[in-house]
């Protein structure tokens, strides 16, 4: 059995707030990824998901700090920090973002962006860059003569794709995309899902896919990470949790997405917020809002084991596994 | 050409503008209480016949619209009037005291924006910090300090190595040309750097505001994921953008620099234009300071409009 | 003075109207700001205690203002902490007067220029459309003319008087003042409770009283300390502009005086240094005051990605209960 591309263990994130107090934002999140693999982080706004994703790369602000680690291919690159992180920085792993972020630089050309990318690790210089650019923005179905274009001059959908050739520029082993549709129009997002399909086989990509939308996880991803309050709380391959989830959550997440929930079955909707991350949480995170919480719910569960390759958290599978 | 609606719009404004201008400067020294004679003439106590035929002379006596006809007409011919002191047409002695106030108030901004710059960058980059906390307070203390109060606090820490007073030694007969660039620059050391140190404060609090913005966009984020190190990232996105709104602030404010060249140039004995401004209030001169007042407002307008075409050339965005 | 006053609304411009929320509107905002910044606290303290001082000064004054009490230029001593200006008077007693004068114009003119400025500001803000437009076309003109030389001309044609002064200084602050206030009272007036009083049928003045001014408030707040700022270094470059009320005697004149005698090249620098630390402080004061509520309106809404400060790695710990 292989080792594994990418594995995270007990990741940890806190965030300092101005009042004094923290923020504890990722409470302990265990992620491993073969090369190949797709993987689903799902959860609502505010689960730890994308923040999970940028700690895997590094890209935590100031006044954040981590603990855990991140081993890629058996290296554990958070031990050494920023330092440590940056070299492995788009060479091995690689993130795009969502689309209606600014996340590329508005006074550059696209073209230029991608370039710098390319000559910054040393792929390529001068034309041979501008050529291997025209190159990916092809790939990602980009006509070539775009790339003298600024990020504003181009539709939603297309700097997104010009986000995602930049990504691949430097042929990494894994890609991360958090919310890559989120801000699309329905047409262009199953664009962008066939491309980044496509990319992947095409490439041997690993992926990890973030979002709070499960039809685009269905679409893509064999494998899916449920998030909730900071942590793990079902894991396994997607059809199993579809079929019998181990979380009232995830059975929560799936009947309230009107996509796959079945033709006749009411839609329903988790009321209810989550709970606020900058204090302890006492006894199961999900208690207030789930439907089946009982007494041993006071404590809060951790992952175990359901069947080959699927993990959940919660009380209620005590009594199946006993 | 790219925008050349926008351009023609932002021109025509400050033409507008120009004309407002004009003519509240007229209004100023027309219509206000105390007629110019009676309060700026150089006869205070002038006998009646006098003052009449002085209010003749400058068509005083005439209705204020044809006074205002009159006024656009010779402005238009770049005729400012006579001045009382030294009997020269207004526009040569502005012109004389603009460029010899050119050198001194361009050494001391440049000097402002740079340190500004360096300042800002710095506080922004070390957000937080001790640094940050002393770069801001440093910025505070100069920028809260009287103009002309810094400028003698200059003189006297600094007397015996640069001269104090005046634009060049008037003893030094015939110099030559080194002698002469050397002996301006001792001269515009203090008053340039008196400029300097009034401005930057403000400057670097605009570019402290516009890295912090700038370092919370998006971008960077892509720009750190690439794997750029944090100086190149500073340099190259974060900069660049800031470079928008810090250049058109900049831009606006060097309309208005001219309030610190006043004091300056009364400290320093400057013959620029801001002591030109000091000496007409002072002698009564007011052809002169109708005409300073008019060449300072002017320079506003200016660089208004520099600031705004500037913005519309640095920003790929705005094609409107 | 370079229109910091003006700039720090503008550095602060990226976001242009405060965050959505009752927090603003409380009387205690302010204050708990100002608490919580300790150099806006020590700025808001020395107001405080300089205000103080110059209601008191015909008691607390150690020497009378108008007196020769010892030769020209006399050294500091322990009698005089600061000296003897040019006319044998005790610079201390000249400082207390004399900051009692400043921070007379400096009140006096923010306030004309807030009632003008706030007052334009509300009105160009709640009514908008057509009266919006013209004002603000007015306000730009306005904000085109240099203040300073138009203040040395004004009062150069008025005629020096402390009033004159107020007046003059007052009426050229009110720009910066109008805009700020006017983008804060249109993000109001699209407040909910507000629509809901028009609905109502609520006048616009009771709204404009009830709902929109105690939101405006803090940053009228800011916006009055930032001006006093403004006004007493405009007050301090006119009257060393000779351009004074003759008759009174402010921090400015102080250091006019001084200049006029020579007092540089006597060698007398406590004639000097004193009044131009004792301004700097004021300005420094109000500066850190109005700062510090301004900041406080505007929070910046997101940290920087970037910092020469990275994120910090902690030692890997057991999850406590849940460690095997």
């Amino acid at each position: 059995m292989s080792a594994p591309l990418l594995e995270v263990a007990d990741l940890q994130v806190w965030f300092d707030l101005e009042d004094g107090g923290e923020l504890h934002a990722v409470q302990g999140v265990n992620v491993s990824l073969e090369p190949g693999e797709r993987l689903g982080l799902v959860g609502e706004s505010g689960c730890g998901k994308t923040t999970t994703a940028l700690a895997i790369m590094g890209l935590l602000p100031p006044n954040a700090s981590v603990s855990g680690s991140i081993l890629l291919d058996g290296d554990d690159i958070l031990a050494g920090g920023e330092e440590a992180m940056r070299p492995h920085r788009w060479v091995d792993i690689a993130i795009v973002f969502q689309g209606a972020m600014n996340a590329l630089n508005p006074v550059y050309t696209i073209g230029r962006q991608i370039v710098e990318a390319l000559e910054l690790h040393n792929r390529a210089n001068g034309t041979t860059a501008r050529a291997r650019t025209a190159e990916l923005l092809e790939a990602v179905g980009i006509p070539a003569g775009r790339a003298q274009r600024y990020p504003h001059e181009l539709s939603g959908g297309m700097r997104q794709r010009a986000a995602i050739a930049m990504a691949l520029a430097c042929n990494p082993k894994v890609l991360i995309a958090d919310e890559p549709t989120t801000a699309l129009d329905v047409m262009v997002q199953a664009q962008i899902l066939e491309l980044l399909d496509a990319l992947c086989r095409d490439f041997g990509l690993a992926l990890i896919l973030v979002t709070h939308d499960l039809p685009v996880v269905a679409q893509l991803c064999n494998r899916c990470a449920v998030m909730y309050a900071g942590e793990i709380v079902e894991r396994g391959p997607l059809e199993a949790i579809y079929h019998t989830p181990g979380h009232p959550y995830s059975r929560m997440l799936f009947a309230a997405s009107p996509d796959l929930a079945g033709l006749d079955d009411p839609v329903y909707s988790i009321h209810g917020a989550p709970p606020r991350l900058d204090r302890p949480i006492d006894g199961c995170p999900f208690r207030p809002r789930c439907d089946s919480a009982f007494d041993a719910c006071s404590v809060r569960p951790r992952l175990e084991q359901l069947a080959a390759d699927h993990d959940a958290a919660c009380h209620l599978n005590s009594g199946v596994l006993a | 050409m790219r925008g050349t609606d926008y351009v023609l719009k932002r021109v025509f404004f400050a033409i507008v503008t120009v004309w407002v201008a004009v003519t509240i400067n007229f209004v100023l020294f027309r219509l206000a209480p105390g007629t110019a004679v009676t309060n700026l003439s150089r006869v205070p106590h002038a006998t009646q016949q006098l003052r009449h035929a002085l209010e003749v002379q400058f068509g005083l006596d005439k209705s204020k619209w044809q006074q205002y006809v009159i006024y656009l007409k010779q402005l238009a011919h770049g005729n400012l009037g006579v001045s009382y002191e030294n009997e020269q047409p207004v526009s040569t002695n502005l012109r004389i005291a603009l460029i010899n106030s050119l050198p001194m108030v361009t050494l001391g901004t440049v000097f402002a924006i740079v340190l500004g710059i360096l300042t800002g960058v710095i506080a922004a980059w070390r957000r937080g910090t001790k640094t940050e906390g002393a770069t801001l307070s440093t910025a505070l203390a100069f920028y809260a300090m009287p103009t002309q109060w810094l400028g003698l606090m200059l003189i006297i820490i600094f007397a015996g190595i640069f001269p104090t007073g005046g634009m060049t030694n008037e003893f030094l007969l015939n110099p030559g040309f080194w002698t002469h660039t050397k002996d301006l620059a001792s001269h515009m050391f203090l008053p340039a750097l008196t400029l300097g140190l009034t401005l930057y404060g403000e400057y670097t609090l605009i570019v402290r505001s516009a890295m912090l913005e700038t370092l919370g966009e998006d971008y960077i984020l892509t720009a750190r994921a690439k794997g750029l190190k944090p100086r190149t990232i500073v340099r190259t996105h974060a900069l660049r953008n800031a470079m928008l709104p810090i250049t058109t602030l900049i831009a606006l404010s060097l309309g208005y620099i001219v309030a610190g060249a006043i004091l300056i140039e009364t400290v320093f004995s400057w013959p620029g234009i801001g002591r030109a401004v000091y000496e007409a209030v002072l002698q009564r001169d007011y052809p002169m300071l109708q005409g300073a007042f008019l060449v300072l407002t002017l320079s506003v307008i200016f660089f208004n409009l520099v600031a705004d075409l500037l913005y519309f050339k640095l920003d790929p965005r705005i094609t409107e | 003075m370079p229109v910091l006053e003006r700039s720090v609304s503008e550095a602060t411009f990226f976001v242009e109207a405060p965050t959505e929320g009752g927090t603003t509107n409380n009387r205690g905002f302010v204050l708990r700001t100002i608490r919580h910044q300790p150099a806006a606290l020590a700025g808001l303290v020395f107001l405080v205690a300089m205000t103080i001082t110059a209601i008191l000064a015909p008691w607390i004054a150690p020497f009378p203002l108008h007196e020769q009490v010892g030769p020209v230029f006399g050294h500091p001593s322990w009698q005089h902490w600061f000296g003897l200006d040019d006319g044998g008077i005790d610079m201390v007693t000249l400082l207390i007067w004399g900051s009692r004068t400043s921070l007379v114009v400096g009140f006096a003119a923010t306030f004309v220029s807030m009632v003008i400025g706030g007052t334009i500001g509300v009105v160009a803000g709640y009514f908008g459309g057509h009266t919006d437009n013209v004002l603000m076309r007015i306000t730009d003109y306005f904000l085109v003319i240099p203040d300073v030389p138009l203040m040395i001309v004004v009062a150069a044609i008025w005629g020096p008087s402390l009033f004159h002064i107020i007046i003059v200084i007052g009426i050229l602050l009110w720009t910066s003042t109008a805009r700020v206030i006017r983008a804060q009272v249109k993000s109001v007036r699209e407040r909910v409770y507000v629509k809901r009083s028009r609905a109502l049928g609520a006048g616009h003045t009771r709204i404009v009283l009830k709902h929109v001014l105690p939101q405006v408030a803090p940053l009228l707040i800011a916006s009055t300390v930032l001006t006093i700022a403004v006004a007493i270094f405009d007050e301090t470059a006119l009257a060393f502009l000779g351009l004074g009320d003759p008759s009174t005697i402010s921090l400015g004149s102080i250091m006019e005086h001084a200049f006029e005698r020579a007092a540089i090249s006597t060698g007398a620098w406590w004639a000097i240094v004193p009044p131009g630390v004792l301004v700097t402080l004021l300005i420094l004061a109000c500066s850190l005051v109005g700062g510090a509520i301004e900041d406080a309106l505007n929070p910046r809404l997101r940290v920087a990605h970037l910092s020469a400060r990275m994120f910090r790695l902690r030692p890997l710990v057991g999850r406590g209960q849940d460690a095997v």
